[in-house]
């Protein structure tokens, strides 16, 4: 009744690396978490658009949840040569602010001296570890959302009847 | 003995939520204090959040670890996992409806657009407000979609 399930590993790279690419530029990035959660949205898409078999809910978590972590490592990386641009330019923003306003409020010095400085292998690796674990979660629920989306609810015709595409498919509820 | 899994899986969701909201109070009540510990949790933070102040409400002086949307996203899933046991309680998971999920997904989708695109600026407790309105809807979705992973008999969701 159900064949084998489609390869996972395709639409999670693809869909962690769109994710990884918009949360990692700068400006872009301001979507913050929803980056990761429409990542796997499209991993779960792309998981099911081509699938044979009745996907659930638990595919689209885990094709999610390795987005995600695809995403992560796109991020991280992505994120380096970015990083002295950012503070670059966030260091003329405030020069420029300096000049109508002397005194910056407290906060805003605080948030953009978290990012300065050059960041070292260790701070890399580990920032990249928490992001992987929170980009999987995130990357989970985006997965299971874009399976309940997306997902086709009952399996294909039985042989016999020749189909050419797979867009004949029908949601029972939703 | 589904039912069990199920209500480990809420409890050990519910711990993680309260976990992951209390570090986002957290992180300015150290930072006024000093403790070195409050800027490692907005670092942790930082990957899901662009934590622009601005963006952000206070809490002893400093802005919280994540900005107002993302608040209300976070606020709005813990309200979501106590609506939870009420709506669907710990026999059977169930996805919802796409009508609903898109009902509640408009607003923060049209705000979110609205301001990424400059057609508009949105204050700080409209931000919490789409935030905390579409997260209500996603601890139905993670429950499902884990619960299933662990279930033994497979059974298909409907």
């Amino acid at each position: 009744m159900n064949g084998p399930k489609p390869n996972l590993f395709v639409p999670a790279l693809i869909g962690g690396v769109v994710a990884g690419i918009l949360s990692g530029i700068p400006f872009v990035n301001c979507l913050c978490c929803l980056w990761i959660i429409g990542g796997a949205i499209l991993a779960s898409y792309l998981l099911a658009k081509d699938s044979t078999v009745t996907l659930r809910a638990g595919d689209g978590a885990i094709v999610g949840a390795f987005a995600g972590i695809f995403a992560a490592f796109v991020r991280s990386f992505l994120s380096i040569p970015f990083r002295a641009v950012e503070f670059a330019l966030f260091q003329k923003i405030m020069e420029r602010l300096s000049e109508y306003m002397p005194e910056a409020p407290g906060e805003w010095k605080d948030a953009f001296s978290l990012g300065a400085g050059p960041i070292s292998i260790a701070g890399f690796f580990l920032g990249l570890v928490i992001s992987a674990a929170i980009f999987a979660v995130l990357g989970a629920l985006g997965g299971i959302i874009g399976m309940a989306l997306f997902g086709k609810k009952t399996p294909p015709p039985a042989q016999g009847t020749k189909h050419e595409t797979s867009q004949d498919t029908s949601h029972s509820q939703s | 003995m589904s039912r069990g899994k199920i209500l480990l899986f809420y409890l050990a969701t519910l711990a993680g939520i309260l976990g992951w909201l209390g570090a986002v109070g957290l992180a300015p009540y150290l930072r006024s204090r000093g403790v070195p510990l409050g800027k490692f949790i907005y670092v942790c933070f930082s990957p899901v959040c662009h934590q622009i102040p601005a963006r952000s409400f206070l809490a002893w002086g400093y802005p919280l670890a994540v900005c107002a949307r993302c608040l209300g996203i976070y606020s709005g899933f813990l309200a979501g996992m106590a609506l939870y046991p009420f709506l669907r309680g710990f026999s059977t998971v169930r996805l919802p409806e796409t009508k609903v999920f898109l009902a509640v997904t408009a607003p923060i989708a049209v705000d979110t657009a609205g301001n990424f695109f400059r057609l508009w600026v949105t204050s700080n407790v409209l931000r919490l407000a789409t935030g905390f309105l579409w997260g209500t809807i996603l601890p139905f979705y993670l429950m499902t979609g884990l619960t299933e992973l662990a279930l033994k008999d497979k059974k298909q969701i409907e």
